[in-house]
């Protein structure tokens, strides 16, 4: 079963496993698309369940993703991105990994 | 249908109409059997980068289906024990235990993607606002999956609501 990622922040979180590698290149940004069928409820739902956020600031991404049909919900090294990504498509939504300009 | 929750504080729809019942049935119908099409919507791709989705396909994805199937099982177990009055036409009674809302919540979302992407339910149509072009027509399937797609909605938007903390006696005729 997946489990819920309890993240502090969204920002750059490491773990003793990141390369140097990872430190040097540019990070891998997790975004969030639009999708009409989800409901902004359960969008603002997902986002405090995935990354333990305040109610005020899952419904500022959310607000993102209806307004502007994307939101970057996470920065950081490819492996916590696909896995945050996992989560978020185990709910549902629509996500994506990508590198972030440089 | 009313929401509210149960004396165990779990979330509760009571007065559910057998029609309505019928239509709650069909949440854990297989949405791979049922809609082979709008389930293509269910497994996204993470991106595109040609590595990782190659690497989703064969590792991620088929975790995320058994992470679905699983949630499903949860889901029908509750939808058996559905209490009904005496009589063939009396309303049913469905109490979710807590430790199954996101089962709840993720398989009513499974099956309004299923829906929606299967018979291409446009946004317009989604948010309840009819057009001369687009009447409901519920003798019709695409017509059928728009109400089910609201039905399982509105039992999200209850759900979610009782897990803020936050009720009223939320009806729906």
């Amino acid at each position: 079963m997946i489990m819920p990622f309890l993240g502090n922040s969204p920002g750059t979180l490491q773990s003793p496993e990141t390369t140097l590698s990872e430190l040097l290149d540019p990070p891998w940004l997790v975004v969030v698309h639009n999708d009409p069928v989800n409901l902004m409820s359960y969008v603002s739902m997902v986002f405090q369940r995935v990354f333990g956020w305040s109610r005020e600031r899952a419904q500022r991404h959310m607000m993102e993703v209806h307004t502007k049909g994307r939101s970057v919900v996470w920065s950081g090294g490819r492996e916590q991105a696909e896995l945050i990504v996992q989560h978020l498509h185990g709910f549902l939504l629509l996500a994506t990994l990508e590198r972030a300009p440089e | 249908m009313i929401f509210e929750l149960s004396k165990s504080g779990n979330p509760l729809f009571r007065e559910i109409h057998p029609l309505l019942a019928g239509l709650l049935r069909t949440i854990v119908e297989d949405p791979w059997e049922r809609y082979p099409e709008g389930s293509t919507r269910l497994l996204p791709p993470p991106g595109d980068n040609e590595e990782i989705c190659l690497d989703w396909q064969d590792h991620v994805q088929p975790d995320l289906r058994r992470h679905f199937d699983s949630e499903r099982t949860a889901v029908e177990r509750d939808l058996e024990a559905m209490k009904q009055g005496n009589g063939k036409k009396t309303p049913f009674t469905l109490e979710i235990p807590r430790q199954n809302v996101d089962a709840w919540l993720v398989t009513l979302n499974v099956i309004r993607l299923a829906l929606s992407t299967e018979f291409q339910l446009g946004e317009t149509e989604l948010n309840g606002l009819r057009t001369s072009d687009s009447p409901l027509d519920l003798t019709t399937a695409r017509g059928l999956a728009l109400v089910q797609v609201n039905l399982f909605a509105f039992m999200q938007e209850c759900i979610i609501s009782s897990m803020d903390g936050y009720v009223d006696d939320t009806e729906m005729g």
